[in-house]
């Protein structure tokens, strides 16, 4: 039997005086880094707060490491101060990209997985690694369609990003379940293609059914199939600290707290 | 690079065209736009209640195809929404809305803004004379000043959550100063010659320049213990020293 993994929260806003208030035995608490990005004023005071309660997780929603874009310097820049300033457990950022010639989607859209992209990502990774000197964590992103020029299967171009530029994995268990239901990718061989070595976090999240696919809408309960997922996840990479997120339609922080207890009981 | 470049350039034109997608294509015309929305909405709670849902909607769409998002951090998206306003047709009934919507991104800036400091009076106090005379003092990170010819700071007001719109003032212009009070945002409708100060503080006039306009000359005292109290004015430095910090301008 396995120990159940540490388990965390994807804190939002309107949940933080609650949260800090009950103060809640959380593993880990990751928020946006985004989030956190003026010069001070009330996010950065929260934030000050539940470090010093918490181990923390840094998640980037907008560096667009997939881009054909230059990285965006000031971006990094403001990654940067951030975790200087927190020292958090994990820095994280998605396989996506979001933005082409200035402009950006603010979504993680998905890539074509070629050896173009598969290179481009790699130095990118390396170079924010470089400059934050330290490893990354690289998330799995959900996706609706297949790109006709990808010529590399999705998890062994997540295995080859990580070995090639030395990052960590963080495995999106509801990714993997909505993505092989969306473009026919098989749930066990993509847990078997990632080194173990590799994996250092894990998401869950709730996904919606709409028009025949399934949206990773970060808005409801994780669903029965991916906790089951999650439990072959848990048996192949051990138990790594894993966050359950929920981003639209927040519920109490209750109904969090016992999604997160699902984690540890998993 | 090319083939990466092309690809995801198509892949954003579909986004934000308009013309028909797939079915897997449309879940992310319709995400990105939800997200964009959705950050306006947050950014312009006001204007979004002024208008109604419907109506914001249909302008949040139409600014964020025509001024496309140019950062990764959603929060500095969504600047020039009070000057599309101005410009968007539907809206030309509507005069006020405009600096409305100005306000709320001074707000929205002022909150994620630094902290606002405290003047070092003993410093400034230890200085000779020729260099007091050449200090030039610095509004906080988190202010701004907005004229408006219409009342938006009452109209701001009497749009809070709890409040039910109708403002205390229904015409005359605003000198409104939002400023950060610790970790809050304020916000104030200024008197004429307070508006005229901190505009010349904004602009980084000296304190020469300030003794010598006639009526900050008879007010200077309140107005430096009011707003250096108030922490508006939170440093300052001398002129020719390190050049001038910058300042934050009113905007737009």
């Amino acid at each position: 039997m396995t120990r159940g993994a540490p388990a965390g929260l994807g804190l939002r806003a309107p949940h933080y005086r609650e949260a800090w208030e009950r103060r809640p035995p959380l593993a880990l608490v990751e928020v946006h880094s985004e989030n956190f990005f003026g010069g001070g004023g009330e996010p950065l005071a929260w934030l000050e707060r539940f470090r010093s309660a918490y181990p923390l997780s840094l998640h980037g929603v907008g560096l667009s490491l997939g881009s054909a874009d230059p990285l965006d310097e000031t971006h990094l820049e403001r990654l940067e101060r951030l975790v200087r300033r927190f020292d958090p457990r994990f820095v994280s950022e998605h396989l996506s990209w979001s933005s082409v010639g200035g402009r950006h989607a603010n979504d993680l859209l998905p890539l074509p997985f070629t050896g173009e992209a598969l290179e481009h990502v790699v130095a990118r990774v390396v170079r924010v690694q470089d400059r934050l000197g330290r490893r990354i964590l690289v998330e799995n992103v959900s996706r609706y369609c297949n790109l006709p020029e990808s010529a590399i299967p999705e998890p062994e171009f997540l295995a080859e990003v990580a070995r090639q530029s030395g990052c960590g994995v963080l495995l999106d268990v509801n990714n993997i379940w909505v993505n092989a239901a969306n473009v026919g990718l098989d749930s066990r061989a993509y847990l078997a293609a990632i080194d173990p070595a590799s994996v250092e976090e894990m998401h869950v999240a709730g996904h919606e059914r709409v028009d025949g696919l399934l949206v990773d809408t970060h808005g409801a309960r994780v669903d029965e199939a991916v906790w089951t997922l999650y439990r072959e996840a848990v048996r192949r990479f051990g138990p790594k600290p894993t966050i359950v997120e929920w981003d639209v339609a927040l519920p109490t922080l209750d109904v969090l707290l016992e999604e997160v207890a699902r984690v540890a009981a998993a | 690079m090319s083939a990466l470049r092309d690809s995801q350039a198509r892949f954003l034109d579909d986004i934000f065209g308009d013309g028909p997608l797939d079915s897997r294509r449309a879940v992310y015309r319709r995400n990105v736009l939800a997200n964009l929305h959705d950050a306006l909405a947050a950014t312009y709670p006001v204007v979004r209640r002024l208008v109604g849902e419907p109506f914001f909607r249909e302008a949040a769409e139409r600014f964020a195809r025509a001024h496309p998002s140019r950062s990764g951090d959603l929060h500095r998206f969504g600047e020039g929404f009070g000057q599309f306003l101005s410009r968007y047709p539907h809206a030309a009934g509507l005069s006020y809305l405009p600096g409305v919507a100005r306000l709320e991104w001074a707000v929205a800036a002022s909150f994620h803004a630094a902290d606002p400091g405290r003047v070092d009076f003993e410093r400034l106090a230890a200085l000779p004379e020729p260099e007091r005379v050449r200090v030039r003092f610095r509004l906080q990170a988190g202010a701004h000043l907005i004229f408006s010819d219409y009342p938006i700071a009452a109209i701001w007001e009497a749009n809070q959550p709890g409040r039910d719109g109708t403002p205390l003032r229904a015409e005359g212009e605003d000198r409104t100063l939002v400023f950060r009070e610790g970790l809050g945002v304020r916000v104030r409708s200024l008197e004429p010659l307070d508006w005229r100060f901190l505009r010349a503080v904004a602009v980084g006039a000296t304190m020469e320049a300030l003794a010598g306009d006639a009526e900050f000359a008879v007010n200077l005292e309140r107005l430096l213990v009011e707003w250096t109290g108030a922490r508006v004015i939170d440093d300052f430095a001398l002129d020719g020293a390190r050049g001038v910090a910058a300042i934050s301008a009113a905007r737009g």
